[in-house]
């Protein structure tokens, strides 16, 4: 489809011989230009930037630039302007480099390079969303280990706050991505009948610019850490030392990463679902991540922004945060939660429709008032623009205006019952074949039962007066962000696993680690609560020996989290490799992206399908019989490839009605 | 819609409320229910003893809080508490039959609406009645006591202007009387946090911000800084004497202790 397109009104041109600079450039390309680019812009900068007598603006401009300049010559060298350029010189890419590409033929290479393919794009947010969870995960137990015993000097205090600022941005960019990330691009796409996403290029632009992001973020450890925590309050962030600029241009290429991806999802999603495939009949994942990324689009900009002031605070003095020159730490504190409470509902909302997608197949019932799921998307991503506020309540920041932004936070438990409305009434009555995606569900809607509950404490103005920065607050939402976002996350993994992959994932070892996870996790925060309530202020490297007991309890629930998401990833691990092999369609469920064949093919579908009802027909008259669930490896399940060849008959897929 | 498949193919004539699922299901809420209210005290007897009316009030909001949200959870973890040992299909292949093909249930949409809508109209007069009277506790009757609280890296700093500018590292406060602290900081943003007695406002370069209480207890208590304020910022406390008044005056008389 995006081959024709862009190559139907291209005027003849000579045939490119079989090169071009594109086909020699990969990841390896693109770190020898940004590492080329970067010491050129660090030279240049640091022997011709003036030493201004008041402050030391010298070094953070320099570090910023040469942060900066690695994004942009990581980006030239991986080929992600090759396009743009091309199209510049009047010179467009041909019908042969656009599959060159896509990855056509290209074998694991094309994992290497910038590669347009949606399915690859998503494989490589997979990876890379572990390995972000995985050195996350190392930083949160550094900091139990440090929390075990009162007075621990296992991490120095300027360690520790860097490890707290590092370990939160990371799990935020980690969860952020986690879903939208791997399924939305390489789900997503088939799933509403289409070849790829609206602009593959952006697509992959997105991943590269998280891709280039990430060694930014880690050279944050050699740069002094993150020692404000991921918050970096203003002016705390102005006086920090030069890892903090390494943390605002990782937010600010971010950021630009996920308006790209939030662009060009949202655009799939309304304009390249298949033929008849009305929004009635779309499925819920497509809306909760659309909503989740479109809301992304409003909310990270004022991050971006928060950023960039910053950035000319510390590189120029501009003052912005600054009160002593007539800035404010208020203007940051409204900028960051302007983006802060939606990115909490722009991770939670792709987690719970994943869910929502995943419980009608397994209880092989209809999706219980789809309306309510609706109503509770939009009710949440409308809301939740206007709650920010509510971590500002003891700020000193308009105290007047803590009344309305009590009331927006409390109606937000409205739509968020319709969302436990929706998957309860899905288990209601329903036979439950109880499969590892599945099991995320009750998981969840434990969790998220606790955490929306603790939330209803922290919305109401006096109690918040005493829990506002305290352990509390962290309890609470790694319940949300952890206890459901990660939770759900998991499932949709299991839940896709098989068509990612092309194998199953080892349900038993999965099993286990999930659950030992699971209980893992609510010790450590269940303890993370008690101590909160007792008066532990969040972030503090040594709580003192009143707390002992609880921080203990913490530590020892985060070790069991260590052991089961350790089980996870083996498993995870042992089943790519070696795993039993999956056919089409092992979980019988009705979306498209399990009607093609495994692997799927570079286009998706050989003929596109045509939709006549939506996907959770499950149990209406006609048909009660459950779509088979052929044996692993079976060919001829419901998601056979057809027949191919000159001799096939035309065919039209309809979908939908089995 | 046909009920009470999974339960047996036979007809029941019994009324939707006392058949299967339902009547399990509402025996596990309840007992869940009546757990969940035993453990609602737990949270406040966690805070610690409220040491001024403020505390007192947040303490009861905590404890009503989680008393009134004891049925909500009872209800979500007894459906999957019967769901995981009841509706369980065990087995490597699907059920062989799909469930109901019930798509939405008007009534229990409605019912489930009304009463979040209930429970978030309760939260929402209990916090704005409660903060009514908070805010005009700034005006009291008597004049309060004046404290002027200064946080910087990484020490917090008193002085009172109505003892001739006196000034301490340790808060001294006498019982029984308002006290308005007027809070600010020299350097980054800290947070003026009095744990046992509830109050928690920041200190913001160039700002001044307010908070007052009223001090019930006598004993000694904690303040903690509350928003990371950099290396030194767990080390960021001191501590809280609240006297009776004639002790109070005493101290006030006493010379200014070593100012460091």
């Amino acid at each position: 489809m995006t081959t024709s397109v862009t190559a139907a009104p291209s005027p003849p041109v000579a045939p490119v011989t079989a090169g071009g600079i594109m086909r020699h450039l990969n990841v390896v390309t693109g770190i020898v230009m940004g590492v080329l680019l970067a010491t050129a812009t660090w030279w240049v900068t640091s022997s011709t930037f003036p030493v201004l007598d008041e402050g030391d603006h010298k070094d953070d401009a320099v570090t910023i630039l040469t942060l900066v300049a690695w994004v942009i010559g990581f980006l030239i060298g991986v080929g992600a302007f090759v396009g743009p350029a091309r199209w510049l010189l009047g010179r467009d890419l041909t019908v042969e480099d656009e599959h060159y590409l896509a990855g056509k033929d290209a074998g694991v290479a094309r994992y290497f390079r910038f590669t347009t393919d949606h399915k690859v794009v998503g494989m490589q947010y997979l990876v890379t969303t572990m390995v972000l969870f995985g050195f996350g995960g190392t930083l949160a137990m550094l900091i139990r280990t440090n929390l075990i015993t009162p007075g621990s000097r296992f991490v120095d205090p300027a360690t520790y706050n860097s490890l707290v600022g590092i370990h939160g941005i990371t799990m935020i960019i980690a969860t952020i991505i986690m879903v939208s990330g791997p399924f939305g691009n390489f789900i997503l796409p088939i799933m509403i009948g289409a070849r790829d996403m609206a602009f593959p290029r952006l697509n992959a632009l997105s991943f590269w610019l998280l891709f280039a992001a990430v060694p930014v973020l880690i050279s944050s450890l050699f740069l002094g850490g993150i020692s404000t925590g991921w918050s970096a309050y203003a002016p705390l962030s102005d006086q920090a030392n030069r890892g903090m600029d390494a943390f605002l241009v990782t937010i600010v290429t971010f950021a630009i990463s996920t308006g790209v991806a939030g662009m060009n999802i949202t655009t799939t999603a309304v304009r390249m679902r298949a033929r008849g495939m009305t929004w009635s009949r779309t499925p819920i994942f497509v809306f909760g991540t659309v909503a989740s990324v479109a809301l992304g689009l409003v909310a990270f900009p004022m991050f971006e922004v928060a950023m960039i002031e910053l950035g000319m605070d510390r590189g120029m003095g501009a003052g912005f945060y600054d009160p002593s020159i007539g800035g404010s730490g208020w203007l940051y504190a409204n900028l960051f939660w302007l983006m802060g409470h939606p990115e909490v509902y722009v991770i939670l909302l792709p987690a719970i429709v994943a869910l929502m997608e995943i419980t009608p197949v397994f209880t092989r019932k209809p999706l219980f008032s789809f309306t309510s799921a609706i109503l509770g998307i939009m009710g949440i991503a409308g809301l939740s623009l206007f709650v920010w506020a509510h971590h500002m309540y003891v700020a000193g920041w308009a105290p007047v205006l803590g009344g309305p932004f009590m009331v927006t936070t409390e109606l937000i438990s409205i739509p968020t019952g319709l969302l436990f409305l929706v998957l309860l009434g899905t288990l209601w009555r329903g036979r439950v074949w109880m499969r590892l995606p599945v099991m995320a569900v009750y998981a969840l809607l434990w969790n998220f039962t606790i955490g929306g509950i603790t939330g209803i404490y922290l919305s109401d103005i006096p109690v918040d007066q005493a829990m506002h920065g305290s352990m509390f607050v962290t309890a609470h939402f790694h319940y949300t962000l952890m206890g459901a976002g990660l939770t759900g996350a998991m499932g949709a993994l299991a839940y896709w696993f098989p068509k990612m992959t092309g194998r199953m994932l080892h349900e038993k070892a999965g099993a286990i680690g999930f659950w030992v996870a699971q209980v893992g996790f609510n010790v450590t925060f269940m303890g993370m609560f008690a101590v909160g309530l007792a008066g532990q202020p969040r972030r503090v490297a040594d709580p003192g020996t009143y707390f002992r007991v609880g921080n203990l309890i913490s530590s020892i629930g985060a070790y069991t989290i260590m052991l089961g998401m350790l089980t996870f990833l083996g498993a995870i691990i042992y089943s790519w490799r070696a795993g039993s092999v999956a056919s089409a369609s092992p979980w019988g469920a009705r979306t498209l992206e399990w009607q093609t064949p495994t692997p799927v093919p570079l286009e998706n579908f050989e003929v596109l399908p045509v939709v006549t009802q939506d996907f959770y027909g499950y149990g209406e008259d006609g048909h009660r019989a459950a779509a088979g669930a052929p044996a692993p490896g079976t060919p001829g399940g419901p998601g056979a490839p057809p027949p191919q060849g000159p001799d096939a008959p035309p065919q039209r897929v309809e979908v939908g009605a089995p | 819609m046909s009920t009470g498949r999974h339960e047996g193919q036979r007809l029941d004539t019994r009324t939707t409320w006392r058949r299967p699922p339902v009547l399990p299901i509402l025996v596990i809420w309840a007992v869940l229910t009546v757990l969940l209210l035993l453990f609602a005290p737990v949270p406040a007897r966690l805070m610690g003893r409220p040491a001024s009316p403020t505390m007192q009030e947040i303490e009861t909001t905590v404890t009503w809080f989680t008393g009134l949200s004891a049925p909500v959870a009872a209800l979500v973890w007894a459906i999957l508490l019967y769901s995981v040992f009841r509706w369980r299909h065990r087995g490597p292949q699907p059920p062989p039959e799909d469930g109901s093909g019930r798509r939405d249930n008007r009534r229990v949409f409605t019912i489930w609406v009304l009463g979040s809508a209930v429970l978030c109209l309760f939260l929402l007069v209990w916090g704005l009645v409660v903060i009514a009277p908070r805010t005009s506790e700034a005006n009291p009757a008597q004049e309060p006591i004046l404290v002027d609280v200064t946080g910087q890296q990484w020490a917090w700093s008193f002085t009172y202007p109505d003892e001739g500018n006196k000034s301490a590292t340790e808060l001294y406060l006498p019982v029984g009387q308002t006290v308005a602290f007027r809070v600010t900081s020299k350097d980054v943003i800290h947070s003026f946090w009095l744990v046992q007695l509830g109050i928690k406002v920041d200190a913001n370069p160039g700002e001044t911000t307010v908070a007052t209480v009223r001090p019930t207890q006598i004993g000694t208590f904690q303040l903690r800084c509350a928003e990371l304020c950099g290396l030194y910022h767990s080390y960021m406390q001191t501590t809280v004497h609240v006297v009776s008044v004639a002790d109070y005056e005493a101290w006030a008389q006493s010379p200014a202790e070593a100012h460091s």
